[in-house]
């Protein structure tokens, strides 16, 4: 109940905030103003606090309790996308004058069917990106009120798209300044009060020994049905009948109550490796999500898929100049790090804690349901509430991010062009942007609505994947290569996205997680794919016989703000919706 | 004066800043040179970060005692993942960023005296 309250009054006050902040907020001009007064180290914050979505809050430590501390790679890519935007795209398309991955890809490469092909991309990479922000938000609505998981998907979906259409977080730095702060204090004191009530870690035995996770002194209940694998021979009480099982076999543990007696071996849902501490703490090695390829390819995907978030780009705008833009993301690099330094705790709790997730499969559940079952009483109920209040913070910051992107790519790039001629009217540009709002949010939701069953950080690795097979080698050959031309960008990303796509939905067409290379790239294609998408890009470019002088765009993106030399910034900027 | 002349003494007269905004060769020139030397640092700073960070997969899969030793009951392997990269990421993207900017104000200097 508390719970619920905590997130009640996150929600009223991110839809209470965005009607407020519509008012002051009603076009990127305002947006452009508003910027000279904004310091580094609030854009920092804003920048950070509409990044750490469902995926940081809640999959982190979810696919750590699964499959070990290899999940800890995700983070530090997380993070080290950040690194690679610094070095190679933030300066340059602060100074570049894009509010949109649309806009530069039209303004460079002078081809408004470049814009309607990244219009396109953007649309895939948000819809990626959002159903496991929804999937989040049915996960925590259930733990905190037990509503079926489909109301809670239901639920946020609506709230994000009343408060994307009502006026949305667009451009109001401080409201996301804030709301970073609100993600780290809910992530980082349950951490820090557990960790000090349980005096370190519970459990080591099962972290870094030779032990399974077994149920604690007071046994486990479940709920089935469930299909199961006991990995040690163990047993359960059902209907009040004992049931023994031998080592490495699969049962299905009826419908109703399920007890495990105390300390006896835990079963672990068909899909879920189980592991002994040893193996769990192993960073890299072995098979599936911890092998070196996997590991590997999941740091491509992070690393180079960051700078290509369509709701992220519009952030750095709010930096005066390109210098302010390297400093604001020196800054996220440091917010970020404290931010990530506490998911892991969560796994680790969880493992030896909450081990009746490894029965039902639903690990990504493991923040929410820590706090409750570790410190039983009002403490662990209150920190429950606070989590609950920080994990909504992550999906709406998130998604109402994803959703203006998306909702102004359907208006802006992709609207005005089927009918001829561009819209003028203030109100027919609104009322264009909210149902393009409502347009591109119910694929997500319904897509959401059938991932129950799949790993939040998996779903959000997919979105990373394809950022970083399209847009990644159209910034980076962008920017420093003059070369560049609207075929080779074109061919390049059309065949990235192809690679990434058709990869994953082999994998997911495939089932059932096997073990290999070929299950690791078909998880995350990026080590493939993003190679492929810089490949044909170059070779399409070279082999164009439509050359561009880039040199204009080049003194657009490189030269320093200040000498008088540059294009008026409003001249290259096309404004985005109202 | 010959023609040749007179076209040399129009180049040495024109300042970078009138080559540059007039957007000729010489202009070109200028800004290749910074385009290529934030590159060049860009891809530096990434050479550095690649080396620490990049093999550091493998050396933990190929270094099963980083497994085997603890501090603080926690093995020295998890400590890795956990603890130092994200100051390594700040250290280089800090040192980065100022020289990057130091490049910039070379740049600006040239133009502007």
């Amino acid at each position: 109940m508390t719970a619920l309250f905590a997130v009640g009054a996150v929600t009223l006050g991110t839809l209470g905030l965005g009607a407020w902040g519509v008012r002051f907020v009603r076009t990127t001009s305002d947006l452009l103003v508003a910027s000279r007064s904004v310091g580094p180290w609030w854009n920092a914050c804003a920048i950070s606090g509409e990044y750490l979505s469902a995926a940081s809050f809640l999959g982190i430590a979810g696919l750590e309790m699964q499959v070990g501390v290899s999940a800890l790679w995700q983070a530090l890519g997380f993070t080290a996308g950040y690194l690679a935007l610094l070095l190679f795209v933030a300066a340059p398309l602060r100074r570049f004058g894009s509010y949109t991955i649309p806009d530069f890809a039209e303004a460079r490469l002078r081809s408004p069917s470049l814009r309607m092909l990244a219009a396109g991309i953007v649309l895939l990479i948000g819809g990626f990106y959002l159903v496991p922000q929804l999937k989040g938000a049915g996960l925590a609505l259930n733990v905190v009120s037990g509503a079926p998981y489909w109301v809670g998907v239901v639920i946020v979906g609506a709230i994000v798209t009343v408060n994307v259409a009502i006026g949305g977080m667009r451009g109001i730095t401080y409201v996301q300044a804030f709301q970073f702060w609100v993600k780290v204090f809910a992530i980082s004191v349950p951490a820090c009060v557990l960790l000090i009530h349980f005096g370190g870690l519970p459990g080591r035995a099962a972290l870094f020994g030779q032990e399974l996770p077994r149920a604690g002194s007071r046994g486990l209940v479940v709920k089935g049905p469930q299909r199961v694998l006991f990995p040690e021979a163990g047993s359960f009480v059902a209907n009040g009948r004992t049931v023994h099982v031998v080592a490495g076999e699969h049962v299905t543990l009826p419908a109703g109550e399920v007890k495990l007696p105390p300390g006896d071996i835990v079963p672990y849902a068909d899909g879920i490796v189980p592991q002994t501490g040893k193996q769990w703490s192993r960073p890299v090695g072995g098979q599936g999500d911890s092998s070196p390829l996997f590991v590997y390819s999941l740091l491509v995907a992070t690393f180079l898929g960051t700078m290509g978030l369509p709701h992220i780009l519009v952030r750095f705008y709010t930096n005066p100049d390109g210098h302010a833009a390297r400093h604001t993301t020196v800054r996220v690099l440091t917010l970020l790090g404290l931010f990530y330094a506490f998911p892991s705790v969560y796994g680790a709790l969880g493992r030896t804690l909450v081990p009746q997730l490894y029965v039902t499969g639903q690990t990504d559940d493991v923040v929410l349901r820590l706090p409750a079952v570790a410190w039983p009483g009002p403490v662990g109920t209150a920190l429950g509430a606070l989590i609950a209040a920080g994990a909504f913070a992550a999906f709406l910051s998130t998604s109402s991010g994803l959703l203006v992107s998306m909702a102004g790519t359907i208006s802006h790039d992709v609207w005005p062009r089927l009918r001829q001629g561009r819209p003028t009217n203030v109100a027919l540009r609104r009322t264009r942007f909210r149902v393009a709002a409502v347009a591109a949010v119910l694929l997500p939701v319904a897509l959401a609505l059938g991932a129950e069953g799949v790993d939040i950080s998996i779903l959000v690795g997919w979105a990373f994947a394809i950022a970083a097979s399209t847009f990644c080698p159209m910034f980076l050959l962008g920017i420093w290569w003059t070369g560049l031309t609207a075929r080779g960008a074109a061919a390049g990303m059309v065949c990235g996205m192809t690679v990434a796509t058709a990869a994953i939905f082999t994998g997911l067409a495939l089932g059932e997680p096997s073990t290999g290379a070929g299950a690791a790239l078909l998880a995350q294609p990026a080590v493939v794919s993003v190679p492929i998408a810089f490949l044909v890009m170059i070779a399409g470019s070279v082999t164009d016989p439509h050359r561009i002088d880039a040199s204009a765009e080049m003194l657009a993106l490189h030269a320093p703000e200040g000498l008088g030399l540059r294009v008026a910034e409003d001249e290259l900027a096309v404004p985005q919706t109202a | 004066m010959s023609p040749a002349e007179r076209e040399r003494r129009r180049v040495r007269l024109r300042s970078p800043r009138q080559e540059l905004a007039e957007a000729t060769e010489h202009g070109e020139v200028y800004l290749r040179r910074l385009r290529r030397a934030q590159l060049q640092l860009s891809l530096l700073a990434l050479v550095a970060f690649g080396a620490v960070f990049g093999i550091l997969p493998i050396v933990l899969d190929l270094l099963p005692a980083l497994r085997h030793h603890d501090i603080v009951g926690v093995p020295v392997a998890v400590w890795i993942v956990i603890v130092p990269l994200s100051p390594l990421f700040i250290a280089i993207g800090w040192l980065y960023a100022r020289r990057a900017d130091a490049l910039d104000a070379a740049f600006r200097e040239l133009v502007e005296k």
